[in-house]
């Protein structure tokens, strides 16, 4: 009988609160969108933080009453496919999305290159496509007027890295001039977007650049890099790669015992490299778009910080880990579908790709204002320090909440 | 048979006009067929019109795709600051670019891989069977390595080609594919009666003896080439205009999806006949769609599968083997055991 009630107990628990909210979501009509996202290949890992930020923030509106659309209510619907991580395939799939599913609203894809992919196609269809994974800023000069972009473009990443560096070389005694950098990035238009924005920030400051890599093609592997960055004892290293690139980076920098006095990485949280590799991410910079101890709030999710503690408890396999960023904008996307629905006061495409584009709005995520190209212009980045396994904000200085160990050990 | 051959290509050519309103749904589809085709028939040309089996013919099209892409954006701005990965400014093409671009580059992407072909054959070429075929392989995978490393083109982010500029952009590019296709194929049909192909043939079945008669081998190979590649750049470049964005890797040097099908197609066909190819492409294209469509994730086995017995039991192709069952459908007379000749022999 214990064992029967221990079953029955959860179960009844769980229907007594899905109840109201599907008699609720009954009343409600659907809003159809698509999105074609990396569930395999070597973006699966961040594919699957997005699909898991839009599926989390479609759950949190339905629950705070759905989208108010001239009077009546709306719920969003996602129909998904895995591009394989490719972008052929990507483009196919919106293909696919458009003309047979006739969704006439995307979410992007994830990564800046799978984004470049699919937004010709659903600029061809004239498809309003709000997209959270893809940075580069290649993607905001084709003049295409149906994409929008809730992120910061790829250039401010690693910038306050390239700051900061030149702040502590100075206090070492040591011109711009004499500062080295080494850059190892992924092949694809979001790294070779970090890279020119390091390239930029070094070339300003007057710094050295020694090393400027390509990481191999399927990002397992940078044992050769880390080779001459011991040879070549750069002041600053940049690796971009996405998570699997950042996983690798951390791994082989231990395995190798690189000593670099500040190391700057992207897709620190969504590759868990302090879960996965404990005291050897100790001391990395990490980039990121949102820190949950942000003060930023929104009336759907409230503050960052509640944010991550709700999504928490409705993905417990995130539990032990950060909750990436990658899983923060996407749903900062959805929350831009749902404003531009309701002050469109219409489901017309053209209507709502208006609304989109004078959208200037807070949400938990930060500020959220268009430029005309398409990105988001109102919302910083930040740069963490990974400091006895924890994250901690150490620029800009605005934000910052703790000061940055250096040189790392 | 020769009687009714005006009536079957009038009733071919309105099939190929009305297939795309017949099929709306499946225009994008129609599309992919004509380039397999395409491919297919200029790479028999070559490996079974002339016994050269080039595995490196992706490299044209994947130099056709860059070419038309670098053509286009180049006439109408700086084509190193429309790929900066940094952005800046804003890249959008008139009409008018749009289809000056489109023209200028696909002559162009044919015209350059013609001559890529002179200037890659004239070395290759001087390898023969297996050799050959890995030698143009190492070619195309070395310039899709290349290509990725070239910032000046986009590197690894590949390029974004301007939007047509209006709505029935799948009709335009059906009927370019289909234009070039056509074209090939009375090119190609006229081309096998000439001592041209009489020449091919020699090389394939005896290239000492071809030379000892005093055929100038070498120029024979790179012309047939060339014409193969000319054809294959330019259906790269308007390939380039549907694809609207490429990478070098996977879209444009594909070695391994489009590089290889164009192989397979002919072999399915059968070698060494015009219409092997392209029956070869129908039946590959119509096996794609099915097992990608509804075998998805055994999609490669069954590909794999279809190759090996293709090998193993129908090395011919469909061609082959109709050719060996009903010679006469093909104009060859075969006299019966019990003819006069056979008593003529006694």
């Amino acid at each position: 009988m214990k064992k029967w009630s221990a079953i029955f107990a959860p179960a009844l628990v769980a229907l007594a609160t899905t109840a109201p909210s599907s008699a609720y979501a009954a009343e409600c009509e659907e809003i159809v969108l698509g999105s074609a996202i990396s569930l395999t290949g070597k973006y699966a890992t961040n594919g699957v933080h997005a699909k898991n930020g839009y599926e989390f923030a479609i759950k949190k509106i339905k629950e705070n009453g759905g989208i108010k659309v001239d009077g009546k209510c709306y719920n969003f619907n996602v129909i998904y496919y895995d591009d394989e991580s490719k972008g052929d395939r990507g483009a196919t799939l919106a293909e696919r999305l458009i003309s047979q599913d006739k969704v006439q609203y995307m979410l992007g894809p994830y990564s800046s290159g799978l984004t470049k992919a699919i937004a010709p196609v659903t600029e061809r269809y004239k498809i309003p496509m709000v997209e959270a994974e893809g940075a580069s800023r290649s993607l905001f000069n084709k003049g295409y007027k149906y994409l929008f972009a809730v992120l910061s473009t790829s250039e401010q990443y690693l910038a306050s890295a390239v700051t900061l560096a030149e702040e502590m070389a100075k206090k070492d005694g040591k011109e711009a001039g004499d500062i080295k950098v080494a850059i190892a990035v992924e092949n694809d238009p979001f790294s070779l977007d970090i890279r020119a924005g390091v390239l930029e920030d070094a070339e300003r400051v007057g710094m050295k650049v020694v090393i400027d890599e390509k990481l191999p093609r399927d990002l397992s592997d940078m044992s050769a890099i880390l080779t001459k960055v011991k040879l070549l004892k750069p002041d600053l290293l940049v690796v971009s790669g996405h998570s699997k690139g950042a996983a690798t980076a951390v791994r082989q920098i231990k395995e190798q015992n690189i000593k670099v006095p500040m190391i700057a990485l992207t897709h620190c949280e969504a590759a868990d490299v302090t879960g996965n590799f404990g005291d050897a991410a100790d001391g990395i910079l990490c980039s990121t778009q949102w820190a949950e101890t942000l003060s930023y709030w929104d009336p759907v999710f409230g503050t960052a910080a509640n944010y991550e503690q709700e999504f928490k408890s409705a993905y417990p396999e995130y539990k032990e880990k950060k909750v990436p960023y990658q899983t923060a904008q996407a749903s900062a996307a959805v929350m831009v579908f749902m404003s531009a629905f309701e002050r469109a006061g219409t489901l017309d495409k053209d209507a709502v790709r208006e609304a989109i584009s004078a959208t200037d709005m807070t949400t938990f995520y930060g500020r959220i204002k268009f430029s005309e190209a398409g990105n988001n212009i109102a919302k910083p980045m930040v740069l963490r320090q990974i400091q006895n396994g924890e994250y901690n904000v150490v620029a800009p200085s605005a934000f910052a909440s703790h000061g940055l160990d250096w040189p790392r050990k | 048979m020769t009687r009714l051959m005006p009536v079957i290509h009038i009733v071919l050519l309105a099939l190929v006009i009305a297939a795309p309103f017949l099929l709306p749904d499946y225009r994008s589809s129609l599309s992919a067929l004509w380039i397999l085709i395409i491919v297919a028939l200029t790479w028999d040309l070559t490996g079974g019109q002339m016994g050269y089996n080039s595995l490196g013919n992706i490299f044209f099209y994947g130099t056709g795709m860059y070419v038309a892409a670098v053509i286009t954006i180049g006439m109408a701005y700086n084509v190193g600051e429309y790929t900066d990965a940094a952005g800046g400014g804003i890249f959008a093409f008139t009409p008018t670019q749009y289809f000056m671009g489109f023209g200028f580059g696909l002559i162009g992407a044919g015209l350059f891989c013609a001559a890529c072909a002179f200037i890659i054959g004239s070395v290759t070429f001087s390898l023969r069977g297996p050799y050959f075929a890995i030698g143009t392989l190492g070619v195309a995978i070395a310039a899709g390595e290349l290509v990725s490393n070239w910032e000046w083109v986009g590197g690894g982010q590949g390029i974004s080609m301007p939007n047509y500029p209006g709505e029935q952009e799948r009709l335009f590019t059906y009927f370019s594919f289909a234009t070039v296709g056509v074209v090939l194929y009375i090119f190609l049909r006229w081309l096998y009666t000439t001592r041209f192909a009489a020449a091919m043939n020699a090389i394939r079945d005896d290239e000492e003896k071809a030379e000892a008669m005093g055929i100038h081998t070498l120029r024979y190979k790179l012309v047939a080439w060339a014409i193969a590649a000319f054809f294959v750049g330019i259906v790269g470049a308007i390939e380039a205009f549907q694809a609207l964005h490429f990478e070098p890797l996977e879209t444009a040097y594909q070695t391994i999806n489009l590089g290889i099908f164009m192989v397979v197609c002919v072999l399915l066909g059968g070698k060494g006949t015009l219409w092997g190819p392209i029956i070869g492409a129908i039946m590959f294209h119509v096996f794609k769609e099915i097992t990608w469509n509804y075998f998805l994730g055994w999609q490669w086995v069954a590909l794999g599968a279809l190759i090996v017995v293709t090998v193993v039991y129908f090395q011919d192709g469909l061609m082959g083997w109709l050719m060996s069952k009903k010679p006469e459908w093909f104009g060859i007379r075969v006299e019966s055991r019990d003819t006069p000749t056979a008593e003529a022999a006694e």
